[in-house]
């Protein structure tokens, strides 16, 4: 009777610290059901502390939609996206640490990761979908539809009017509409057809530069001289008044940025590190909870789903960082 | 008779003092940490004082820096907004000092104080989602562009439309009565009185209401920041997109530079430039009231 008494003791205890063990600290909110096949389910309602991120505004709207997601399922903490450009986002989490997450539509480069190294942050990279750059124009522009990258170059350098490009586009200015320096569709865009070199864009007469794309997509929606390039999400939240081109007879879609024919698509990421994820397991919580769900979300904030392989390397760096944490 | 030493008087005479002193600590403080930043700028030895105000590029990025084009537009919309607001807020004055019933003015000045309480973003959209709109329907959408110096002028004429007529009327109001029942007695008209008489006698304080106003639209940033353009342009065209120094500084301080690179320090001397013009402008302002003020009595 009295060994009966005993197991049953010690199961009770053991039971307990088992429980005790699937629930650590701050990791309440890992539930066994899961939607995900390879990443715990996250209970939005447990997790609680602040989130802070900031970077990229081609992500932004991505970020946004998945902070709405989180909310919405239970999240009560607080969460601030900051819109502000690539580079300066990734300045803000591997130089001065202020942020837990680092938006980026450029992967980090080596001296970013050594400036982290340097406050004791491993950058972990999570890529999240595919971007399609747009190049757009106004509706009522009638005489361009299609651009090759040697056009792209003249009209986006120095070609000043529209019919230095093509004698049969109008003796108009050519009005630019782009992303500021520090935004990594910026650099993207500079790398894609400059090869890095940013005199010739920024030597650009009529050139408006700006971190908002909403700036720029009013700005080509004021005239039918205009052009700009953006991220394709504003390009699809605009499309009733602007015109995306074709690069090289290729137009963006989910078909040509899968196949990579579409010369324009870059990937995106978010950046955290393990340490992070680790202090704060809200930061875990949300990128458990991001890249469960960002291909239910993605396509309808404008971008594509990032190839299958590279989704699970991501959920794979998540489970590597986060293991025996929880 | 011998003076006491009141405690209470002396405590309150020393809190007075303080707050005076922090006053002018704090312009002390913005002062050095606008030298200093600039400082910075022209010591990297990337660029010499000539070359920064005679230059005709201002990009940061590929090493232009030409404060020209940024000052142009500066002066355009500053300029524009004058041109709205030196007339319109004279006439205002004149109205208000010399014609309108106490009635009308009870109405006419609280409503004219509201156009002063509006956030100047207010006035920022007002500028895009209407004054451009409606320039590009009287001179056409191509020569109007959608970010414009002449939209974002008209709408910092408007905001300081109130300053100014509110400056000039205290000046005009303090026009001895003695001067204006003179020239009733030459037989003057109502007009004439208005125009010849007091407008003359009170033209210190109208020129430094002036002069503040201008200094106001000078420094005004979230206007020309929605309205004007977000890129640097030489242009005497008020229609197209130009960059002002404040747009400028606001659009680059949004976050994305990184601490002591050259375009950061860039943005504290155009500050220190801003600061510059509008010291000389209040300098100038003071001398005027004191040089053109008609001692009367």
């Amino acid at each position: 009777m009295e060994k009966v008494a005993v197991a049953a003791v010690l199961l009770l205890a053991a039971g307990s610290l088992l429980s005790a063990q699937s629930s650590k600290k701050g990791f309440e909110w890992v539930t066994r059901q899961s939607d995900d096949p390879l990443l715990p389910g996250v209970n939005s309602l447990k997790v609680t502390g602040g989130i802070i991120s900031a970077g990229s505004s081609t992500v932004y709207p991505l970020s946004e939609r998945m902070v709405e997601r989180f909310k919405d399922e239970g999240y009560q903490g607080s969460i601030t996206v900051d819109s502000i450009g690539s580079g300066a986002g990734l300045e803000r989490f591997c130089v001065a640490g202020e942020t837990d997450v680092a938006n980026a539509s450029r992967a980090i480069k080596s001296s970013e990761v050594e400036s982290a190294r340097k406050i004791g942050r491993e950058p972990l990279e999570f890529r999240i979908g595919t971007d399609a750059l747009a190049v757009a124009v106004n509706k009522s522009n009638t005489f361009i539809t299609n651009a090759n990258k040697e056009e792209l170059r003249l009209i986006f350098s120095t070609a000043r009017k529209w019919s230095d490009v093509n004698p049969a586009w109008p003796k108009q200015d050519i009005l630019r509409f782009i992303p500021g320096t520090d935004s990594g569709t910026f650099d993207y865009f500079v790398e894609e057809l400059f090869g890095k070199k940013k005199e010739p864009i920024l030597g650009a007469a009529n050139l408006q530069l700006s971190e908002d794309d909403n700036v720029l997509v009013q700005g080509v929606e004021g005239s039918p001289y205009a052009i700009g390039f953006f991220g394709y999400a504003y390009f699809q939240e605009n499309k009733d008044k602007l015109k995306v081109l074709s690069i090289n007879g290729v137009a963006p879609s989910a078909e040509t940025v899968n196949k990579a024919t579409y010369p324009l698509a870059r990937p995106l990421f978010l950046y955290s590190s393990a340490k992070i994820m680790r202090e704060k397991p809200q930061v875990a919580a949300f990128l458990a909870f991001y890249l469960t769900y960002v291909n239910e979300e993605i396509r309808s904030v404008g971008y594509f789903p990032a190839e299958a392989e590279a989704l699970k390397k991501a959920k794979q760096n998540w489970l590597d960082a986060m293991k025996g944490a929880y | 008779m011998q003076k006491k030493l009141r405690l209470g008087e002396l405590v309150i005479q020393l809190t007075l003092l303080l707050f005076g002193v922090l006053s002018i600590l704090i312009t002390a403080g913005i002062v050095l940490t606008l030298g200093e930043e600039s400082l910075r700028f022209f010591a990297s030895g990337e660029i010499s004082i000539w070359k920064f105000l005679t230059a005709a590029k201002w990009q940061p990025a590929i090493g232009e820096y030409g404060i020209l084009p940024l000052a142009s537009a500066t002066l355009m919309t500053s300029l524009i907004a004058m041109l709205i607001a030196a007339p319109l807020g004279l006439f205002v004055a004149v109205y208000l000092s010399q014609y309108a019933t106490p009635r009308v003015r009870a109405v006419l000045k609280p409503i004219l104080e509201i156009l002063a309480g509006i956030p100047t973003v207010v006035y920022g959209y007002f500028a895009l989602t209407f004054i451009t709109p409606l320039l590009r329907l009287v001179f056409g959408e191509n020569v109007v562009s959608i970010y414009n110096t002449a939209s974002a002028g008209i709408a910092i004429g408007i905001l300081i439309l109130p300053l100014i007529a509110s400056m000039s009327e205290d000046a005009l109001g303090a026009v001895p009565r003695s001067l204006k029942e003179a020239a009733f007695a030459l037989g003057a008209t109502k007009l004439e009185t208005s125009l010849s008489v007091v407008v003359p006698a009170g033209i210190s304080g109208v020129a430094a209401a002036f002069i503040v106003g201008l200094s106001r639209a000078i420094g005004e940033t979230m206007i020309v920041a929605l309205a004007a353009g977000a890129g640097s342009a030489l242009t005497a065209n008020p229609f197209r997109s130009a960059e002002t120094m404040t747009g400028y500084i606001v659009r680059i301080s949004g976050g994305d530079l990184g601490y002591d690179t050259v375009d950061y320090n860039s943005i504290f001397a155009i500050g220190i430039v801003l600061f510059l013009i509008t010291l000389a402008l209040n300098i100038v302002s003071r001398r005027i009231v004191r040089r053109f003020r008609e001692v009367y009595e």
